[in-house]
C-alpha cells in the first residue's frame, strides 16, 4: 500500500512541478499565463502525433527515447516520499540511482550526435561536460546523507527517526539546498540552461532533441518531469527528515520548493553566459564537498 | 625439469608454427592456446570453486632456491581471464591479419603467432609461479613476447619508437622487481612471494612494498609510469592491443595484490592502503582526462585502460584501509568490486580494441575525425561497440556497473560507519568525477565514429568484417551481458579470492553482497522490460500514423554540410579548456581567423600530448644519449677488437680475484 501511494505521489510531483513553474512565472510577470495543466495537454498532443526521422539517423535514434524514459522511470521508482517505501530499494541504491540517470544522459547524447547536426552536437558536448562535472556533487551529496544517517539506501536514510537534533537539522537543510541546486542543473533550468530560449546556439537540453517529434518528444518531456521530481523529492525529504515529517509534508514541499524556486529564478534572473556555466557547476561540487566536511565535523561533535 | 620442459614446449611450438602453411598458422596457434587455456582452466576452476590450492610442480631454480607452480584462487581468477582473452584474441587475429598475409613474409607471420602463444603461456606462468626466478623468467618472457608483437608493423617509424620505449620502460620495471626479489632472498633465503611475510614482519615493509609497487606499476600503467601505454597500443595490431590492454597490464595488478596480501601489520597496511588509494586516484583522473581529449581511437582506449587501472586501485586501496581498521565488511565489498572490475575490464576493453581493429582494417586509420556514420556500413561492429561503450561507462544493465557499484558501496559503507571517512570521501569524489568524464570520453568516441554523417569517403567504401571476427567479439560480449544481468551468480568468481584475502568474507558475501546483487539484478531486468515495453508501445502507436523521413533539421539554415557536424575535437573542447594545464598541445597549421569573412583553405591539426612525456625528453635523456654514443664507439664491428675486449675482461677478473675482491 505504502509503495503504491509512494509511486503515485512521485507521479503527482512530476506532473505538478511544471505547472507550478508556469503559474509562478505568469504571476510574477503579471501575465494571465497558460493553465496549470497546459504541459499535460501539450504532451497529450505529442503522444498522438506521427513523427519525422532524419535520414542521417540509425536505429539508435529511434530506441533512445524509450531508454531515456525507461531509465528515468526506474530512477523515479527508487525515490521514497519521506518515510514511505519506494518500489526499488536496496543497500547502495543511491549509486544505482545516479548511474541509471547517467544511462539516460548517455543515450540522449548519442541520439543527438546521431543526427549529424552541428547544433545538436553542440548541445551534446555541453550536456556531457556539465553531466561530468555535476556527478561529484551528486555523489558527495549522497555521501553526506550516508554519513549522517548511517545508511546507503534512500528508504533507510529518510526513514531515520529521531527527535529534534540541531546538527542533523543543519546538515539536512544544507543538503536540501545542495539538491535544489543540483535540480537546476539536472533539469536544465535557468541559470544553467533556459528551456524557453529561442536561439539554438545557446540551448543545451532542448537543442539535443531538435530532431525528435511526436511520441519521442512526448517521452523525453515525461522523462524530464520525472528527473526533476526525483531531485526535488530528495531535497524535500532532506527537509522532512529534520522533524520526522511525513509524506503529506514532503510532497507539497517538493512541488513548491522546486516549482517556486525555479519559477522565481527564471522570472528574475538571466541565464549564465555559457562560459560561466562550468564555474557555476564546479562551484556546486565544491559546495557539496564543503557540506560534507561540515557534516563530518558535526558528526565528530566538533564545535564550529 | 621445468625449464627443460618449457624449452621443449617453445621449440615444438615454434617448429609447428613455422612449418605449417601460411593460412593454417592461425589454427595451429588457436589450437595451442585453447589447449593451454583448457588445461589451465581445469585446475583453476577447481581452485576457485573447490577452494583447493593445487601445487603443479616443484622447480629448483638456479638463483633464488626452490620454487613451485601452484594455483590458488587469486591465480585461478587471472588464469581464467587470460584463457578467455587468449582464445578470443587468436580467433580474432585471423581476419585482422588476413590482408597482411600477402604483404608480410611467412616467417614474419609465424614469428607473430609464436609470440602471441608465448605471451598467453607466459602470462599464465606469471600468475601461477610462486615467485623468485621462475616468476622473473616468465615476466621477462612476457615482456619480450609483447615487444615482438608490438613490432609487427615495424616499417612504420612510430611503431619502432613505441616498441623501444616499451622495452626500455619494462626493463626499468624488471630491474626493480629483481631488486625486490633479491631483497626477499637476502632476508629470508628464498625468493618466493610467501617469504614476503618474513620480510614484512621485520619492519621493512614500506621500502620493499614500494619497490614492488613501482616494478608492477610499470606494467600496470600507474601514474607516472603509464607513458608507454598510449604509445604502444596505437602502434600494435588491434588484437595485440586487446590482449595487452585487457589482460597483460592486469598482471601488474596481480603482482601488487599478491604483495599486498602479505602485509600483516595493521598500521603498515594503513599506510600501504593510503599509498594505493592515492596512486589509484591520480592514475584514474589523469587517465580519464587525457582519454577524453584524445583524437585517436586507440590512444583514447589506451588512456582509458590507465583510468580503469586507477579505478581498480581505488577499490584495492579502500579495501586495504578498511582491513587495516578492522572493518571486514567494507574490505570484502571493496575487494570484490576491485576484482570484478579487473575481470570486467578485460572483457570490455578487449571488445573495444577488437572494434577498433575492425575499423582500422576497413578504413586504415584510427583518427576519430576521419570516421562518422560507420554504424550504417558496419552494423554488427556498431552494436558490439555500443555494448562495450555502455559497459565501460559503468552503466546499468551491463557488467561495468556491477564492479563500480561494489567499489562505490565499499566507500559509502566506509563513510557511513565513520571509519576512514575522509579517505573514502576522497575516493568517492574521484570515482564520481572519473565516472562523469568517462561518459564524456566514450560518448565522444562512439558518436564521432559510428553516428552522424561520414566525414571521409573511406567510410562509404567500408563493409562489415568477416564472421569469424564477429564470433571472436561475441566471446567477451557474452561475458559482459551475463555478468551484467546475473551479477548474483557472477560474484562467485571472485568469492574464492575475497575469501583468500579476508577469512570471513563468505559471510559478508552471503549476508550482504549477494542479496543486494539479487535486487540489482531485478532492477536491471525491470529496466530492460520497461524499455522494451515503451519501445513496443511506441512502435505500435506509430504504425497507424504518418512516419516520414527528412533531412536533419538545420535550424532554418538550408546549406548545411557534413563538415559542419561536431568533431571529436570540438566535442571535448569544453573539458580541454579546463584541463589545459595537463596537456601539451601541438598545433600544425592555422585555424580560421575571426576576421576572415571568406576563409581560404586551412589545414589544422591539434595533438594533445601527455605532460609526463616531457619527463622523458628531459636533460637526463640527452645525457643518456651522449653516454650511449661514447659506449657505442666500442662497437667497432671488428672481430679482433672484440677478442681484445674479452681478453681485457679476463685480465680484469684475474686481477680482481688476485686481490680477493670477487
Amino acid at each position: 500500500m505504502a509503495i503504491v501511494l509512494n509511486t503515485l505521489l512521485i507521479v503527482l510531483t512530476a506532473i505538478a512541478i511544471p505547472g507550478i513553474i508556469n503559474r509562478t512565472r505568469a504571476v510574477l510577470a503579471g501575465r494571465k499565463g497558460v493553465p496549470f495543466v497546459q504541459h499535460l495537454r501539450n504532451v497529450n498532443v505529442l503522444l498522438r502525433k506521427g513523427a519525422v526521422y532524419s535520414t542521417t539517423t540509425t536505429a539508435l535514434f529511434k530506441i533512445a527515447p524509450a531508454i531515456y524514459l525507461g531509465a528515468a522511470i526506474v530512477a523515479a521508482l527508487m525515490i521514497p516520499v519521506a518515510d514511505l517505501y519506494p518500489l526499488i530499494s536496496f543497500k547502495g541504491d543511491v549509486i544505482c540511482f545516479a548511474y541509471t540517470l547517467a544511462l539516460a544522459r548517455v543515450i540522449i547524447i548519442m541520439a543527438a550526435m546521431d543526427t549529424g547536426s552541428s547544433f545538436e552536437g553542440m548541445g551534446a558536448a555541453r550536456e556531457a561536460l556539465y553531466g561530468a562535472l555535476i556527478e561529484p556533487a551528486l555523489m558527495i551529496g549522497f555521501a553526506t546523507l550516508a554519513l549522517f544517517c548511517g545508511y546507503t539506501s534512500f528508504a533507510d536514510i529518510f526513514e531515520y527517526e529521531q527527535s529534534f537534533d540541531l546538527h542533523l537539522t543543519i546538515v539536512m537543510l544544507l543538503t536540501a539546498f545542495l539538491f535544489v541546486k543540483i535540480t537546476f542543473v539536472e533539469s536544465g533550468r535557468v541559470p544553467v540552461d533556459d528551456p524557453r530560449t529561442h536561439l539554438e546556439l545557446t540551448m543545451i537540453h532542448e537543442v539535443m532533441c531538435l530532431d525528435y517529434s511526436g511520441i519521442d518528444m512526448g517521452m523525453i518531456h515525461i522523462a524530464g518531469w520525472l528527473k526533476t521530481a526525483c531531485f526535488s523529492m530528495i531535497a524535500a525529504n532532506a527537509v522532512a527528515a529534520t522533524g520526522c515529517f511525513h509524506w503529506w509534508f514532503a510532497t507539497p514541499l517538493a512541488i513548491l520548493l522546486t516549482g517556486l524556486s525555479v519559477g522565481i529564478v527564471e522570472s528574475t534572473q538571466a541565464r549564465n553566459k555559457l562560459s560561466r556555466n562550468t564555474t557555476f557547476i564546479v562551484t556546486i561540487s565544491a559546495l557539496a564537498a564543503l557540506i560534507f566536511f561540515i557534516g563530518y565535523l558535526l558528526k565528530l561533535n566538533i564545535n564550529i | 625439469m621445468f625449464y627443460i620442459s618449457l624449452l621443449l614446449f617453445l621449440t615444438l611450438l615454434t617448429a609447428a608454427l613455422f612449418l605449417t602453411p601460411l593460412r593454417w598458422k592461425m589454427w595451429v596457434a588457436f589450437a595451442a592456446t585453447s589447449l593451454l587455456a583448457i588445461s589451465a582452466a581445469i585446475p583453476a576452476i577447481g581452485a576457485l570453486w573447490g577452494g583447493v590450492e593445487m601445487e603443479i610442480m616443484q622447480i629448483s631454480s638456479p638463483f633464488f632456491g626452490s620454487e613451485a607452480l601452484f594455483i590458488d584462487p587469486l591465480s585461478a581468477l587471472f588464469v581464467l581471464v587470460i584463457g578467455i582473452a587468449g582464445v578470443a584474441t587468436m580467433l580474432y587475429s585471423r581476419g585482422y591479419l588476413a590482408h597482411y598475409l600477402n604483404e608480410k613474409s611467412s616467417v614474419h607471420i609465424s614469428l607473430h603467432y609464436t609470440a602471441l602463444v608465448v605471451l598467453v603461456a607466459s602470462m599464465m606462468l606469471v600468475v601461477i609461479s610462486s615467485g623468485g626466478f621462475s616468476f622473473l623468467f616468465a615476466w621477462e618472457l612476457m615482456t619480450i613476447a609483447s615487444f615482438l608483437l608490438i613490432l609487427f608493423d615495424a616499417q612504420r617509424q612510430q611503431v619502432l619508437r613505441a616498441a623501444l620505449a616499451y622495452l626500455i620502460m619494462m626493463h626499468i620495471g624488471f630491474v626493480l622487481l629483481v631488486a625486490g626479489f633479491a631483497s626477499i632472498y637476502a632476508m629470508s633465503g628464498s625468493g618466493n612471494f610467501a617469504d614476503l611475510a618474513i620480510c614484512f614482519s621485520c619492519g621493512k615493509t614500506l621500502p620493499i612494498f614500494i619497490l614492488f609497487l613501482l616494478g608492477f606499476g610499470m606494467k600496470a600503467g600507474l601514474f607516472p609510469m603509464h607513458v608507454w601505454l598510449p604509445e604502444a597500443h596505437p602502434a600494435a595490431p588491434s588484437h595485440v592491443s586487446a590482449i595487452m590492454s585487457g589482460v597483460m597490464i592486469k598482471t601488474g595488478v596481480y603482482g601488487i595484490l599478491r604483495t599486498l596480501w602479505y602485509v600483516a601489520d595493521k598500521q603498515e597496511l594503513h599506510v600501504v592502503g593510503l599509498i594505493i588509494l592515492a596512486a589509484g586516484i591520480i592514475t584514474g583522473l589523469w587517465g580519464v582526462i587525457l582519454a577524453a581529449v584524445q583524437n585517436d581511437a586507440k590512444r583514447l582506449l589506451a588512456y582509458s585502460s590507465i583510468e580503469n587501472i586507477g579505478v581498480i586501485f581505488i577499490g584495492v586501496g579502500i579495501s586495504a584501509l578498511a582491513h587495516a581498521t578492522g572493518n571486514n565488511a567494507v574490505a570484502t565489498v571493496a575487494m570484490c568490486g576491485a576484482l570484478l572490475h579487473t575481470v570486467n575490464h578485460s572483457f570490455f576493453k578487449s571488445l573495444l580494441f577488437f572494434g577498433a581493429g575492425n575499423l582500422y582494417s576497413q578504413m586504415h586509420t584510427t583518427l576519430l575525425d576521419r570516421f562518422g556514420g560507420v554504424a550504417k556500413h558496419m552494423p554488427m561492429t556498431a552494436i558490439l561497440f555500443f555494448i562495450a561503450t555502455i559497459a565501460i561507462c559503468a552503466l546499468p544493465p551491463l557488467n561495468g556497473f556491477i564492479g563500480e557499484f561494489l567499489i562505490y558501496l565499499g566507500m559509502l559503507d566506509s563513510i557511513r560507519e565513520g571509519v576512514n571517512t575522509i579517505y573514502a570521501a576522497g575516493g568517492l569524489l574521484a570515482l564520481a568525477l572519473i565516472g562523469g568524464i568517462v561518459v564524456l570520453a566514450f560518448t565522444k568516441l562512439y558518436s564521432t565514429i559510428f553516428l552522424g554523417s561520414p566525414r571521409d569517403h573511406h567510410v562509404a567504401e567500408s563493409s562489415e568484417v568477416d564472421n569469424l571476427r564477429i564470433a571472436a567479439m561475441a566471446i567477451p560480449t557474452t561475458c559482459i551481458i551475463l555478468i551484467g544481468l546475473l551479477p548474483q551468480f557472477a560474484i562467485n568468481i571472485v568469492e574464492g579470492v575475497a575469501e583468500q584475502f579476508y577469512p570471513n568474507a563468505t559471510s559478508v558475501l552471503e549476508g550482504y553482497i549477494t542479496p543486494n546483487l539479487w535486487k540489482i539484478s531485478l532492477t536491471v531486468w525491470m529496466l530492460i522490460i520497461i524499455i522494451a515495453l515503451l519501445y513496443i508501445f511506441k512502435h505500435r502507436a506509430q504504425k497507424s500514423r504518418s512516419v516520414t523521413q527528412g533531412p536533419t533539421w538545420g535550424c532554418g539554415f538550408t546549406a548545411t554540410n557534413i563538415r559542419m557536424q561536431y568533431t571529436g575535437e570540438s566535442f571535448s573542447e569544453g573539458l580541454e579548456s579546463i584541463a589545459t594545464n595537463l596537456t601539451q598541445n601541438t598545433i600544425e597549421g592555422r585555424a580560421v581567423g575571426k576576421s576572415e569573412i571568406f576563409p581560404s583553405t586551412h589545414g589544422y591539426n591539434i595533438k594533445h600530448k601527455d605532460k609526463i612525456d616531457r619527463l622523458f625528453a628531459a636533460w637526463w635523456m640527452e645525457l643518456l644519449h651522449i653516454i650511449n654514443k661514447r659506449i657505442m664507439r666500442l662497437r667497432t664491428g671488428k672481430i679482433n677488437h672484440y677478442i681484445l675486449f674479452a681478453l681485457l675482461f679476463l685480465v680484469v677478473i684475474f686481477i680482481l680475484s688476485l686481490f680477493n675482491l670477487i
